[in-house]
């Protein structure tokens, strides 16, 4: 067996047996589902609030708020379910006894309407704690839309054309594939350009670092000096990049594949978590799709591998690497930070440069893949680009380190590095 | 068989001093060779070089007939142990030592079996399945100096292998170093402790400031660096005796059994004479030799005493 696969395979062991890695694998998806599922069972399920209206107001305007809380909460336009009992004013009169029931939590709050609420006094919510946020929000939007009625019809404004002229508008959203439309909202492909980008991020951040910290062992260990005389320098870089992108690679693909188990599975876990089947969707891929991301991802991984063993390779102790580990992540951020143009105007010039500058694209790529219908021919260029920047950065990286493994001590200066650029 | 190591007008310059100036060195097959010298020297510098860790600046390297700058197979006969160790410290103890012989052409199967065949010898059994970091410092010279050896190289180069040994381990390690010699193969090793270095090696050079101060082997060395001095040894203490030693500034050796007395040649330098002056003393001479130095004093009569202050061993007279 060749020095190469042997060191690939040593590399690829020590990171697969590390405690870290069987927790990353396993806690990942459990991080997906919670993500996903949680938000839609909180959504769905709520909670159910018991609430009083104490009432002094015109009348109808406490039926159309007891009418419009109950009504928008079953129809899952709040975000809790209520159930509501009306108390005949004046407050004065029920207040001693609101205020015991409330501390014997055998309701959850009270709401005053006074009588001048349609000319725009305040109403008032009272409860044990300061009322939840999403309560407040429910209350709010209830009573809003009661006492709008209520001023309309005083304007002259026919009840019976209330609900049509207050109907919200909703709004579909779409995208335009040349396969048709495609039923993917806004929200759902936004979600996955984020995963893939944090992702990435994620996996170069840890593994990356991984492989500084690897290289710098063992150089200080002084491995490295047994290593070069069994393994050109060149190789073990190439093994160590190799081995340690292949155990996250496996990792990525575990998370792939569970997730890709769970959208099968999305009907039995939409039943057993009682949430809608939609709230899966963001997580389906097309496969083509999921092939063209492999390869960003691969290929942008091994880019900065290559620049992390260099710069392990260059410096010559931890601290100095972790100030220098900044600026090779540096390029990372860029596309984080043009999140917005990226997923809202995918096939803008930013995003086409972003895209295409090998250091930020297989971030930027798969985002804007995930945001629009990116043209076949730029994406090819694209991995044709990041695939040319990793050859120049392999190969000055492998010059940087085939010097810097071994010589210890003293760290280089910017002169020095450049000298040995020209000498390996 | 063609020599182990030559090294000739080899030198190594860095931006504010010259660690390695012209050295020149023969090391034959089959011998176990140390390069003594103080603390930077230049010994470690020099294995490095041989190693192709670093480069040369000039001069001509024959290792095992070879280049290693430009042969780089050649490296794979040869075991070496840096001066600085260091393992893998999250492998477990006979991985580590697999990995290593594996990268040097081993077949697996057979790097596992000498691997616990060297752990055994080396009273390290019980550990094999432990993480190199929960091993002792000194359990980790014993693993990182198996790693050396167990791809069966022609050629051993190990740098300073004693220091951080206890004594025990140090003769396990003595042992190991000079049963490699028995099975024919060459043994080149640095140090600073002369007497490690009398009672191992064959021959030597002696190297201060990155240059030789002197090389051969070490009986060589020794005869061609004895002074004037004779130990004189008689039956018996008369007062003849003691004036005659007192006239030419001999000194009774206290510390001896018997009647044993060093001096300097008296009277022309010929030890015939200086012979035939002791038998008319009318005691019998049991003894009569010229007394040779020990590497040590060889040591620092060429380097001077500053240099090896630290380690000084019992002196030892042969």
């Amino acid at each position: 067996m060749s020095e190469l696969l042997i060191i690939i395979g040593r590399e690829f062991r020590e990171r697969v047996q590390s405690r870290n890695f069987l927790l990353g694998t396993i806690l990942f998806p459990v991080f997906m589902v919670v993500v996903t599922v949680l938000p839609a069972m909180f959504d769905r399920g709520g909670s159910e609030r018991h609430i009083v209206v104490v009432d002094e107001a015109p009348p109808g305007v406490v039926d159309r708020f007891i009418a419009a809380l109950t009504q928008q909460s079953t129809e899952g336009e709040l975000e809790n379910r209520y159930t509501v009992e009306r108390v005949q004013g004046p407050f004065d009169a029920v207040r001693n006894e609101l205020n015991e029931r409330v501390l014997a939590e055998e309701i959850y709050g009270y709401l005053v309407v006074p009588a001048g609420v349609v000319d725009g006094e305040e109403v008032s919510f009272r409860a044990s704690a300061v009322a939840s946020f999403s309560v407040l929000r429910d209350v709010r939007r209830a009573i809003t839309t009661s006492v709008q009625a209520a001023r309309l019809q005083r304007a002259g404004i026919e009840l019976t054309e209330l609900a049509s002229l207050l109907t919200p508008v909703r709004i579909h959203t779409a995208r335009i594939t040349p396969t048709g439309e495609d039923g993917t909202d806004a929200g759902a492909s936004f979600l996955l350009a984020y995963v893939i980008a944090f992702l990435l991020y994620m996996m170069i951040a840890f593994y990356g670092a991984n492989v500084l910290r690897s290289v710098l062992e063992e150089k200080t260990n002084r491995i490295a000096e047994v290593l070069v005389s069994s393994v050109a320098a060149s190789r073990l870089m190439l093994g160590k990049v190799v081995g340690v992108s292949s155990a996250a690679l496996l990792q990525v693909l575990i998370w792939a594949g569970s997730i890709a188990l769970l959208v099968t599975r999305s009907d039995w876990l939409s039943a057993r978590f009682n949430v809608p089947p939609e709230a899966l969707d963001a997580l389906r891929v097309e496969p083509l799709l999921a092939v063209v991301l492999i390869a960003f991802f691969v290929l942008g991984f091994f880019l900065y591998a290559s620049l992390f063993a260099a710069l392990g390779a260059a410096v010559t102790s931890d601290q100095e690497a972790q100030s220098l580990q900044i600026v090779v992540m540096l390029p990372l951020f860029v596309p984080l930070l043009f999140l917005i143009p990226l997923t809202t105007e995918p096939l803008g010039p930013l995003a086409t440069v972003l895209g295409l500058v090998p250091f930020t694209a297989p971030m930027a790529m798969p985002m804007r893949m995930a945001a629009a219908n990116v043209p076949g021919g730029q994406v090819l260029l694209s991995l044709v680009l990041v695939l040319v920047g990793l050859i120049a950065v392999g190969w000055l990286a492998g010059k940087i380190y085939r010097i810097g493994i071994l010589s210890t001590g003293k760290k280089p200066t910017l002169r020095e590095l450049g000298r040995w650029l020209r000498m390996a | 068989m063609s020599d182990a190591l030559v090294l000739e007008g080899v030198s190594k310059r860095y931006a504010g001093h010259v660690a390695v100036d012209g050295l020149t060195l023969t090391v034959p097959p089959g011998t176990i060779y140390g390069i003594l010298g103080p603390n930077g020297a230049g010994k470690s510098t020099t294995l490095r070089m041989v190693m192709n860790i670093i480069l040369r600046d000039a001069g001509r390297i024959a290792l095992l007939g070879a280049d290693p700058e430009r042969d780089r197979k050649v490296l794979r006969r040869v075991g070496y142990l840096p001066e600085e160790r260091g393992l893998y410290r999250k492998m477990k103890v006979l991985d580590v030592v697999v990995f290593f012989a594996r990268l040097k052409g081993v077949d697996a199967r057979e790097a596992r079996r000498r691997g616990v065949e060297w752990l055994e010898r080396m009273g390290l059994a019980d550990w094999r399945d432990a993480k190199v970091e929960a091993l002792s410092k000194g359990m980790q010279q014993k693993v990182q100096f198996i790693t050396t050896v167990l791809h069966e190289p022609e050629l051993l180069i190990l740098d300073e292998p004693h220091s951080g040994l206890d004594p025990v381990n140090q003769e396990v390690l003595r042992e190991t170093i000079l049963d490699a010699r028995k099975q024919g193969r060459t043994v080149i090793l640095s140090t600073h402790n002369m007497y490690e270095a009398e009672q191992m090696c064959e021959s030597v050079c002696i190297i201060a400031a990155g240059r030789k101060v002197l090389d051969g082997r070490v009986r060589d060395v020794r005869r061609q660096n004895r002074g004037n001095r004779f130990r004189v040894e008689f039956d018996e203490r008369t007062a003849e005796i003691e004036r005659y030693m007192a006239a030419n500034g001999g000194v009774r050796m206290e510390n001896r059994q018997g009647e044993i007395w060093e001096v300097e040649l008296p009277g022309g330098g010929d030890p015939n004479r200086f012979l035939s002056e002791l038998a008319g003393l009318g005691v019998p001479v049991t003894r009569f030799e010229h007394v040779e130095p020990s590497l040590h004093e060889i040591f620092i009569q060429h380097v001077g005493n500053a240099s090896v202050a630290a380690r000084r061993p019992e002196p030892v007279h042969v």
